[in-house]
């Protein structure tokens, strides 16, 4: 019986939600807004229990580690931004968490550039490596916007569209897939936990 | 100042942390573990930014009775009893707010994205054009995958999948390969800029 | 010829709604009148069986499997998710678990008790949940984590020492941790090549939605990810994996026998048989309705762009 019931308003929820399909309506509207309001309301108990309790109660209570007093009452800055005159104190919170992007410095240039250019040019020892080799490189210069796409230096990046464009289509493919196995689970979902038709 | 012992303070880390990812000596590693439990202690807090602004947006629209000023009241009840039941009731399964998370949350969250599945089809139908031979690659590589990556595919010849694979492994791979480096010296360039205190759109 | 390009101009400014039905008839209908289709698996998902398959019986290997997604993206990435925990319990396989976003956390949990049923195995000893840990902390504990997991984690999802834990037993860092595999609807798991893979080696897959598949071969192609699976297509993989190799019993191999090539191109597992539980077949029931979707689609362009030729050659011609 409570399975019952609880499916049942998983099921009126899903298919308010899909009403908006015909039109806008009440029905979208009301289970839009609670999704907000109990997505909120939902992390603040488990930010409490996971990260509060573990990071700054246990710590500062039961450790006696005071120091860390200091790390949470600039924590605590972070409501100040919703002030006129103390908003320039929730700077200090945002100031650690933008700190690390030293390291994303020289390894994000590792992982995402020269790795990847490595792995452009060397081995070129068939025709694919030589394919993904001249499309990388046209793709680059037709994203150089200093000279003007006319002539040789024309063609080598309209080159580059081609690829681009390959490249497009195999992301659009998979974003249907994508959109489809979506809604596959909620089918799924309404058929096989709420009407018990698949087994 | 209001500006500048923040901007210091950025700076400083930045460039500890650049030290730090090239330096294992054990001030590196202290440091590390410093800045740890410093961050640790900092972001429980975070989420109130979140709550406040929510809250803030609602409210002023039941305040000044915007159109469907109701519906706020909705996501307001939504907000606080679920968070009260998380807090009275405990987190655990079984209990009130795990229901809500299971019933309402979980499914409703799971719908919203798939309603785009009606509207790509309904794009595919109305709005995808082979209009120039570049929208017809595009179009052609696109059916290509989509067929690949289904049984039916391989059912109407080997060539399918096979084609699907050389797409996704040759010219997809140049095409995003360069895409992801320009991207990466972006990154990197703006990730300098913060370090060098050029990028300070972030203090607000 | 008129009265053809005449239907078309009328198909064309069809309300959208009726093609609302279409979709969901596509769908509905395949789910509720399953048929056997072949699942082949691919090099992706195969390269992530066999990193796993080599920790099997091996106490000082582990796994690390980050959920990076809310139910937004539950379809996709949960039946990975159960399969790729089916196979580390079958195996006996040290299998740890994060999540990062709130929403996560209960996931994770539904996750581990979905493959769990069917197993005797134990928290703390052959599974453990980390639970949640804010996105804020994730570079500070996937850096941690390279020099010391249970500094760096400290407590599991029930607040327990993990010092204290036996499964932590010879597992200290990615030495170790050896595989890790982001769940996500993004590419976050780019995050755990950079951080993790660049600085101290360690293995990283990732388990993706179809949307940011393509994006991320070059990383697959460098080797930077050792795995990926690809959407729906990537679970429905894994899961026939598992059921051929994994879960296989026989009096020559009673736990399991090791992957082939060859027994996997040649094994046809019908997934209309009732001996497969469903949570266990889900991905690959889903696909049938994939691939008349995916037909459906196709169909639809195809239409849509006839139409579109069709009233263009009327309307040049009365130029």
């Amino acid at each position: 019986m409570y399975e019952t019931i609880s499916n049942f308003v998983a099921a009126f929820l899903t298919l308010s939600i899909f009403s908006f399909l015909y039109k806008d309506n009440p029905f979208y509207k009301f289970a839009e807004h609670l999704l907000v309001g109990v997505s909120m309301g939902y992390a603040i108990p488990v930010l409490y229990e996971n990260v509060f309790i573990p990071y700054v109660y246990i710590p500062i209570f039961l450790n006696h580690d005071f120091i860390i007093i200091i790390p949470s009452l600039l924590g605590v800055l972070y409501i100040l931004r919703f002030s006129k005159n103390l908003s320039w104190l929730a700077r200090y919170p945002i100031t650690f968490t933008m700190g690390i992007v030293g390291m994303g410095v020289p390894l994000s240039l590792h992982t995402s550039v020269l790795v990847q250019m490595r792995s452009a040019m060397l081995p070129l020892d068939n025709i694919n490596t030589i394919l993904i080799f001249i499309g990388t490189v046209t793709i680059l210069l037709y994203f150089y916007f200093s000279k003007a796409h006319r002539g040789i230096y024309g063609k080598v990046t309209n080159m580059g569209i081609w690829f681009m464009m390959i490249g497009f289509g195999a992301s659009f493919g998979y974003t249907v897939m994508a959109r489809i196995s979506l809604l596959i689970g909620r089918i799924q979902f309404l058929l096989g936990d709420w009407l018990g038709l698949i087994k | 100042m209001k500006r500048q012992i923040p901007l210091a303070i950025v700076i400083t880390l930045g460039f500890l942390f650049v030290i730090h990812t090239f330096v294992p000596h054990k001030i590196s590693q202290d440091f590390y573990d410093w800045f740890q439990t410093w961050i640790k202690a900092i972001s429980p807090f975070a989420v109130f930014l979140g709550v406040m602004s929510l809250f803030n947006v609602h409210r002023t629209k039941i305040s000044r009775r915007v159109p469907n000023w109701q519906y706020s009241v909705i996501t307001l009840i939504g907000l606080f009893f679920t968070a009260f039941a998380g807090f009275m009731w405990g987190t655990q399964e079984g209990t009130p707010y795990m229901w809500l998370f299971t019933n309402v949350q979980m499914p409703m969250s799971a719908t919203m994205f798939s309603l785009l599945a009606f509207y790509i089809a309904s794009a595919a139908y109305k709005a995808f054009r082979a209009r120039s031979a570049e929208a017809t690659v595009l179009l052609v590589a696109a059916i290509i995958v989509m067929l690949g990556q289904v049984s039916l595919g391989a059912a109407i010849t080997k060539w399918i999948p096979e084609t699907s694979r050389w797409i996704l492994n040759v010219p997809n791979l140049a095409a995003k390969r360069a895409i992801m480096i320009g991207v990466g010296l972006g990154m990197t360039a703006t990730s300098l800029k913060i370090l060098l205190g050029i990028e300070r759109t972030y203090l607000g | 010829m008129n009265k053809l390009i005449q239907i078309f101009q009328k198909m064309q400014s069809v309300d959208r709604r009726y093609i609302f039905i279409v979709v969901a008839l596509s769908i509905i209908i395949p789910l509720l009148i399953p048929f056997n289709s072949k699942t082949y698996v691919t090099e992706p998902t195969e390269s992530i069986y066999r990193k796993i398959d080599s920790f099997a019986n091996d106490k000082s290997k582990a796994v690390l499997l980050s959920f990076t997604h809310n139910a937004s993206t539950m379809p996709e990435l949960f039946p990975m998710e159960v399969a790729v925990l089916r196979h580390c319990f079958e195996r006996n396989i040290k299998v740890f678990t994060i999540c990062w976003l709130p929403d996560a956390a209960p996931l994770v949990d539904y996750a581990i008790n979905t493959a769990k049923e069917d197993y005797n195995v134990q928290s703390g000893i052959d599974y453990c949940n980390f639970g949640y840990r804010p996105y804020s902390l994730r570079i500070p504990i996937m850096l941690g984590m390279g020099e010391n997991i249970a500094e760096s984690v400290e407590t599991d999802s029930q607040g327990r020492k993990l010092d204290n834990l036996p499964i932590m037993d010879n597992i200290k860092n990615y030495d170790d941790m050896n595989l890790v595999i982001d769940f996500a609807g993004s590419s976050s798991a780019i995050q755990w090549v950079m951080y993790a893979r660049a600085k101290f080696g360690a293995n990283v897959a990732a388990g993706i939605t179809a949307v940011m598949v393509a994006d991320n071969y070059p990383y697959l192609q460098t080797g930077q990810l050792i795995g990926m699976f690809r959407g729906l297509k990537g679970a429905a993989e894994y899961e026939k994996l598992v059921d051929v190799f994994a879960s296989y019993e026989s009096p020559d191999y009673p736990n399991g026998r090791p992957f082939s090539k060859e027994i996997i191109k040649e094994t046809w597992v019908p997934i209309t048989d009732d001996k497969i539980p469903y949570k266990y077949k889900k991905a690959r029931i889903g696909m049938n309705a994939q691939s008349v979707a995916h037909i459906m689609i196709i169909v639809f362009i195809l239409l849509g762009n006839i139409g579109y030729f069709l009233t263009r050659q009327k309307k040049k011609k009365i130029v």
